[in-house]
């Protein structure tokens, strides 16, 4: 059979327009996420969103990759330094200044001031991120802790939601009696040793960590008598909390055996873990000391950009654009139910936050958790003041280290005070 | 001119062509060697010489300002004889159960094959979840299987916090590590045993020699090889063992259980001064080095080598 030459060319000549199509087609931005909500349900939640958004974005190819908060802080410049990082990197106040301190961010300002215009960013959301003639990061939810409580356990023990600290460590002790901890508090050299210590710091008026000429004040009568108060509330904690991390905290709660947690939600594990009654679950600000104003700490959970490809740019303003819509946005905070709160005026009012079952079971908890959030404060961010140094301090866990010696090492706070304020020191050398 | 027999290349007799072969064979181990060990050993001496906090980052040269920082610093010579101690308490621990588990295993009785392989289970079980078990295990607030034993016993009135004190930290990361490792050395020491000829033990008994004889003058003289080497790398093995300790203290409470591999560890990535990281580094392989050549030289079974 003879086949003509013009008939081959033009088979040719649609197999290369069909195949440069094709390529067209296929062409897609990919985006990469880095972010530490590591529980499987977490994971999920943020996998069926991405769905969403890829399907209804073509040209956008969003995937993630959960990371662990105990090695972002090395994994994170090495992935860098390797040129495998990730484009986007979720973020907590303390851990952007590493990044950006070695050029590895790229500022988020316009997208920052396009969500602000749409949703409203609370300013304190905001303002942690913002420094060196930039904003470093995109809010995503806030995170504040709050004392919880047995509500059945204080009634049966006739004590009352403490207040102060004398209310407070009298309440522990009526609660302690055989197999129940009156508190359960951690004192690992963690990351939640750091918050919860830092907690009691700010309700003993020791909130500033710097002085404002950017030398540590960690060092003082304020800072010492928290760290004193710690150890007198440890001692009723169980004698394996030492080792604790969040998730120990929360299975004490759940199994009764701690009567209060300071954590920032117990929600999830209280509901699918017990057969609690929402009613019963206490929630109400950290007590403080009696020459102290109430607080808590609290801080915004981020996204940083770390590519500065414009097309990857452009793909992450709209990724988040879809992701702080309000019918979006509240799914994305019930990923934890009662963890994650709105930064945005829009997300606080969203139906999708407030429509979750559990959010609903447990609003009058979430409220309070909402209330006690608008006085949180972060070691490093206080007063208007912005010390990027802090990151060398927080990678450390240094407050907990502090925690450490006085509540396992017997060490007068007073003395832990002045140790750790050298080791600080040291740190940001 | 140059007749054409000029042009042939030399003939190597049998003797240089073998010996061609055999640098042949191991070049490629050669190469190996140089790119995982004097490759980075020569990278980590020349950080150490700068001042390089963050991976990525540059710096300039240094000199031996951070040898300097390093020798005069407590913490690092606190944790050199923690690891000191580690390495001993791991060697005394792991030598009992593996040493008990082997002789037990060499004799016959219905189960031991099953008991030879399985034996080896705890060695095989990734790090992350032997720490998720023992956690379980020492669990004390509500749950965990060894505080309820221990009050069930009464041999104490309320739950132990086995990580609440340095040195409780210490003991039981040096038990859960001995735990981890103790099959690996059975396995070697068994083999071992079972290479030794029935007969010795036999011709001794019909002599009258007792079990703890047979022992001392059999079984031990010729194990020596093997207990040599284990000695060695078992030492070597457990000074850089990091994952357990960082994974169940993170070197706490306070520095109690910070060991040489975990300060390395903070100083690198939690400190962000990796150029001091990098001294430390080469300080501790100094160290091993002189351990290694100090170990041959006192242990090196005379009949072996």
């Amino acid at each position: 059979m003879r086949i003509r030459t013009p008939l081959i060319l033009g088979a040719a000549t649609a197999v290369a327009v069909s195949a440069l199509s094709a390529g067209t087609v296929q062409a897609q931005t990919e985006l990469l996420i880095w972010h530490m909500e590591q529980p499987p349900h977490r994971v999920d939640r943020i996998q069926e969103l991405l769905d969403e958004f890829n399907a209804a974005n073509p040209g956008i190819v969003v995937r993630q990759e959960p990371q662990n908060w105990g090695e972002i802080y090395a994994k994170a410049p090495a992935a860098v330094a390797a040129g495998n990082a990730p484009d986007l990197l979720f973020a907590i106040p303390d851990f952007a200044p590493l990044l950006q301190g070695i050029g590895a961010l790229q500022p988020v300002d316009e997208i920052v001031a396009g969500l602000d215009n749409a949703h409203g960013f609370y300013d304190a959301a905001v303002e942690p991120y913002a420094y060196d003639g930039g904003i470093w990061a995109v809010p995503l939810y806030n995170m504040a802790i709050s004392l919880w409580y047995h509500r059945p356990m204080l009634e049966a023990a006739g004590v009352t939601p403490p207040e102060t600290w004398d209310d407070w460590v009298a309440a522990v002790e009526t609660l302690s009696t055989d197999g129940v901890h009156g508190i359960g508090l951690p004192a690992n050299r963690h990351l939640y040793t750091d918050q919860t210590t830092y907690a009691l710091m700010v309700n003993a008026g020791a909130s500033e960590l710097y002085n404002d000429d950017g030398t540590v004040r960690f060092d003082n009568p304020e800072t010492a008598a928290a760290l004193d108060f710690y150890g007198r509330l440890f001692a009723f904690s169980p004698p394996d909390a030492a080792n604790w991390t969040w998730g120990e905290a929360e299975a004490c709660f759940a199994s009764q055996t701690c009567a209060m947690i300071l954590q920032f939600t117990v929600i999830t594990t209280y509901d699918t873990q017990t057969d609690g009654d929402p009613a019963d679950l206490g929630v109400v600000a950290i007590p403080h000391a009696a020459s102290a104003d109430g607080g808590t700490i609290s801080y915004s959970n981020g996204v940083m950009l770390l590519t500065d490809d414009p097309e990857k740019r452009a793909a992450t303003e709209a990724f988040l654009t879809f992701l702080m819509e309000p019918e979006t946005y509240g799914r994305f905070l019930n990923m934890e139910p009662g963890l994650f709160l709105p930064v945005t005026e829009t997300g606080a009012e969203a139906d999708s936050f407030w429509s979750d079952p559990m959010a609903e079971r447990y609003r009058p908890q979430i409220e309070t958790m909402l209330e006690n959030s608008q006085a949180g404060r972060l070691f490093g961010f206080t007063s208007g003041n912005i010390f990027p140094s802090i990151a060398a301090i927080s990678a450390q866990n240094l407050i907990a280290q502090a925690t450490q010696a006085v509540v396992l090492d017997d060490m007068a706070a007073v003395e832990a005070a002045s140790e750790i304020q050298e080791r600080m020191e040291d740190a940001i050398r | 001119m140059a007749t054409p027999t000029d042009r042939q290349p030399p003939r190597l007799d049998r003797r240089q062509r073998e010996a061609l072969l055999g640098f042949l064979f191991i070049t490629p181990l050669l190469l190996w060697l140089v790119a995982t060990i004097v490759w980075p050993l020569i990278a980590s001496i020349h950080l150490s010489l700068q001042d390089v906090r963050i991976i990525g980052t540059t710096s300039e040269f240094i000199g031996l300002d951070n040898y300097g920082r390093v020798l005069g610093d407590d913490r690092f010579w606190g944790a050199v004889g923690r690891s000191g101690i580690w390495i001993v308490g791991n060697a005394i621990l792991q030598t009992l159960l593996a040493f008990s588990a082997a002789l037990a295993l060499k004799r016959r009785f219905p189960g031991v094959r099953v008991a030879r392989t399985w034996i080896i289970l705890s060695w095989i079980v990734p790090t992350v979840v032997a720490v998720v078990i023992w956690r379980f295990l020492l669990n004390a607030s509500g749950g965990g299987l060894i505080n309820p034993l221990l009050i069930t016993l009464g041999l104490t009135e309320s739950g132990v916090g086995f990580f609440g004190s340095g040195e409780t930290a210490f003991a039981t990361l040096v038990v859960i590590n001995s735990w981890r490792w103790f099959p690996f050395i059975t396995v070697i020491l068994l083999a071992a045993l079972l290479r030794v000829p029935s007969d010795l033990y036999e011709a001794a008994s019909i002599d009258g020699a007792s079990a703890a004889a047979q022992f001392r003058y059999i079984t031990l003289p010729l194990l020596q090889p093997t207990l040599f080497v284990v000695g060695l790398i078992g030492t070597l093995l457990s000074f850089n063992v990091f994952d357990v300790i960082w994974l169940l203290t993170a070197g706490g409470p306070s520095s109690d259980t910070t060991t040489v591999p975990v300060m390395i560890y903070e100083t690198a990535f939690k400190q962000f001064r990796l150029s001091q990281a990098a001294a430390m580094s080469v300080i501790t392989a100094g160290l091993l080095v002189a351990f290694a050549a100090f170990f041959v030289k006192v242990a090196k079974p005379k009949e072996a080598f």
